[in-house]
């Protein structure tokens, strides 16, 4: 403290002082206060905000993890059902083979809303030939509703026989029937195509292929007489003949190599089928050609 | 031996010729060489069957011995083209001196014949022949009706005996479409059948409705059409139908009315009266009229039964 020396002033200004300080430290503290305040509300806001950020994070996290959660929960779902599928595909196609390859058997069918359709697919020598189909009506009594059987097969007889009575009967028999008309039918179409070089004249035959005549000759443009044959199949249920007539045109009395050869032609007739026995002559005919040639 | 058995046999033997017996009883080979020589083949055809019966009989003739017998007994059909046609015309020439007779075979197994008729003592007229296709190894000859009524009976005649039947009947069916006669004769004119091959499975196919796929318009009827639609389906089935031009209905009935005293309904006599529906498509217009509302489905059997049937000319009386 200065002296009392400026007596008058000196205390003046001293309070003077004094009351500044006291200001002075009256508005600092006031100033920290609301400073002070001030970072209180701002404190407060930033504890506000940190915990909504908190939150929001915990909630990005959750739904992350829950989708996450979602896709592992689908994806071994969807590779399941693609093999699953692939797995039923093959089924099908399996099957669809098998009911195709029932064809092979010679008879099969398929369920109908009325009933059955049979269909009979022929065959000779390993040869897979015509189908036919017979649309049963399952009732009683038991009915044929349509069929592709040609006219001149004993449909009726055979029914009549046996439908009623015994259908796996009447199955066979008309199998019978079909295959041995289809394997004739085969002979005779193959003769046309195979062999028309032997032959010397057009070949008879009828709708059933059960009586057939033609005129051939060994070596055909030779000088040697052609052979008349007629072929009867009196059993509409085989496919070799019932009875052969061979003769030679045009020579009265036969010499004895001639009439050997037509006794040996009506055998072969009623025992091999009539193409394999002309491919047997054209075979002949070749070795006979080779030997000239050499 | 079984009675029935014995029947059996001794019907399926009385339907051979005395001449062929021998042959057939061979083919069969079941009596024996020795047994057979004991049957004296001269007697009267009973008392051979008698002797026959006891013979198989001793060796004990079973169900399949006879069903074999039978089988060689059928009598087959051996149609020879040549044979036939010179039988036919045999036949016409015998009969009338002044015929002329022409054969053209065809690809299909049928043999078309063109007869030109005379008399003993006019030349054959050549400009109204009649004209006959036959298709060999069936029981079926179709007829031009361009012929002169008497000459009927020596025709059917000709057929029978050169075909090797026994007789000809008639059938109640007419129509220019050989084709479709064919077809209907024949049994053919159905030729879809079900198998597992198909592509288009039958239950998935449409109905051939034409209602629009707009699905903002909606037909307060469709149940009623549907149901005619599958009717329809089931009577007519999806198959092209054979072309007839007529059906004709020859009634001889008597009136039937719900009235009490009426005339009509008093009378005694039937009353005969033709009903004759003609069109270009006879069938397919049938088939039209339930879908197009012009009738009730299902139509009378006696419209929808002339395929089946094979006949399109009806004699309708009451039973």
């Amino acid at each position: 403290m200065a002296g009392i020396l400026a007596p008058g002033l000196g205390v003046l200004a001293h309070l003077e002082r004094l009351e500044t300080q006291v200001s002075r430290s009256r508005k600092q503290s006031e100033e920290l206060q609301s400073v002070q305040a001030q970072e209180g509300a701002l404190g407060t806001k930033i504890h506000k905000l940190r915990r909504l950020r908190d939150e929001l994070r915990a909630a990005v996290r959750h739904r992350r993890a829950s989708v996450k959660a979602c896709i592992a929960n689908v994806e071994p779902n969807q590779t399941v059902e693609i093999n699953e599928q692939e797995a039923l595909e093959e089924k099908l196609g399996n099957v669809k083979a098998i009911l195709q390859a029932y064809h092979f058997t010679g008879l099969s069918g398929k369920l109908t809303s009325r009933g059955v359709c049979v269909c009979i697919n022929t065959a000779f020598e390993g040869n897979l030939l015509d189908s036919y189909f017979v649309d049963l009506v399952i009732q009683k009594p038991l009915r044929i509703h349509h069929h592709s059987v040609p006219v001149f097969i004993p449909l009726e007889e055979i029914a009549a026989k046996y439908l009623q009575t015994n259908i796996q009967h009447f199955l066979f028999s008309l199998c019978e029937y079909l295959n041995a008309y289809s394997g004739r039918k085969y002979q005779a179409d193959r003769l046309q195509s195979d062999f028309a070089a032997l032959l010397t004249g057009p070949l008879q035959r009828n709708p059933l292929c059960n009586l057939l005549s033609f005129t051939y000759k060994l070596d055909p443009g030779g000088q040697s007489f052609p052979f008349c044959a007629r072929l009867l199949y009196k059993d509409l249920t085989a496919t070799l003949p019932t009875d052969v007539t061979v003769t030679c045109q045009g020579v009265e009395a036969l010499s004895t190599s001639w009439e050997e050869q037509r006794a040996s032609h009506e055998t072969l007739f009623c025992t091999k089928p009539l193409h394999q026995v002309f491919a047997s002559f054209a075979r002949k005919g070749e070795k006979l050609d080779m030997s000239l040639v050499s | 031996m079984d009675e029935t058995v014995a029947e059996f046999i001794k019907r399926t033997i009385l339907k051979i010729p005395m001449n062929e017996l021998t042959t057939i009883l061979k083919a069969w080979d079941f009596l024996s060489e020795n047994q057979l020589q004991t049957v004296n083949f001269r007697q009267r055809k009973e008392s051979v069957v008698q002797h026959l019966i006891h013979l198989c009989e001793e060796k004990r003739a079973s169900l399949s011995d006879a069903a074999l017998l039978d089988i060689i007994c059928e009598d087959v059909d051996l149609f020879d083209m040549k044979q036939f046609k010179n039988s036919f015309k045999k036949i016409l020439q015998r009969a009338l001196k002044n015929v002329t007779v022409s054969f053209r075979e065809t690809e299909e197994n049928a043999v078309w014949i063109r007869i030109a008729w005379g008399t003993q003592y006019t030349k054959p007229n050549q400009y109204k022949p009649t004209y006959v296709v036959y298709y060999s190894q069936t029981p079926y000859a179709f007829m031009s009706s361009s012929m002169l009524r008497r000459n009927t009976p020596l025709l059917g005649q000709a057929l029978t005996v050169a075909s090797k039947h026994h007789q000809i009947v008639k059938m109640d069916l007419r129509s220019r479409y050989l084709d479709s006669l064919k077809a209907i004769v024949f049994k053919q004119y159905n030729q879809t059948f079900e198998t597992h091959n198909s592509t288009t499975p039958l239950q998935e196919r449409s109905l051939g409705l034409d209602i629009n796929m707009d699905s903002r318009i909606i037909h307060e009827n469709i149940v009623e059409k549907e149901r005619v639609q599958r009717i329809t389906q089931e009577t007519f089935g999806d198959y092209p139908q054979p072309q007839l031009e007529f059906a004709q209905y020859k009634l001889e009935t008597k009136f039937k009315s719900g009235l009490n005293g009426s005339i009509l309904a008093e009378r005694e006599e039937p009353l005969r009266c033709l009903i004759k529906f003609s069109s270009p498509h006879l069938l397919e217009a049938l088939k039209s009229l339930a879908p197009a509302g012009i009738a009730d489905a299902p139509l009378s059997p006696l419209l929808t039964c002339i395929p089946n049937k094979r006949m399109n000319y009806f004699k309708i009386r009451d039973k």
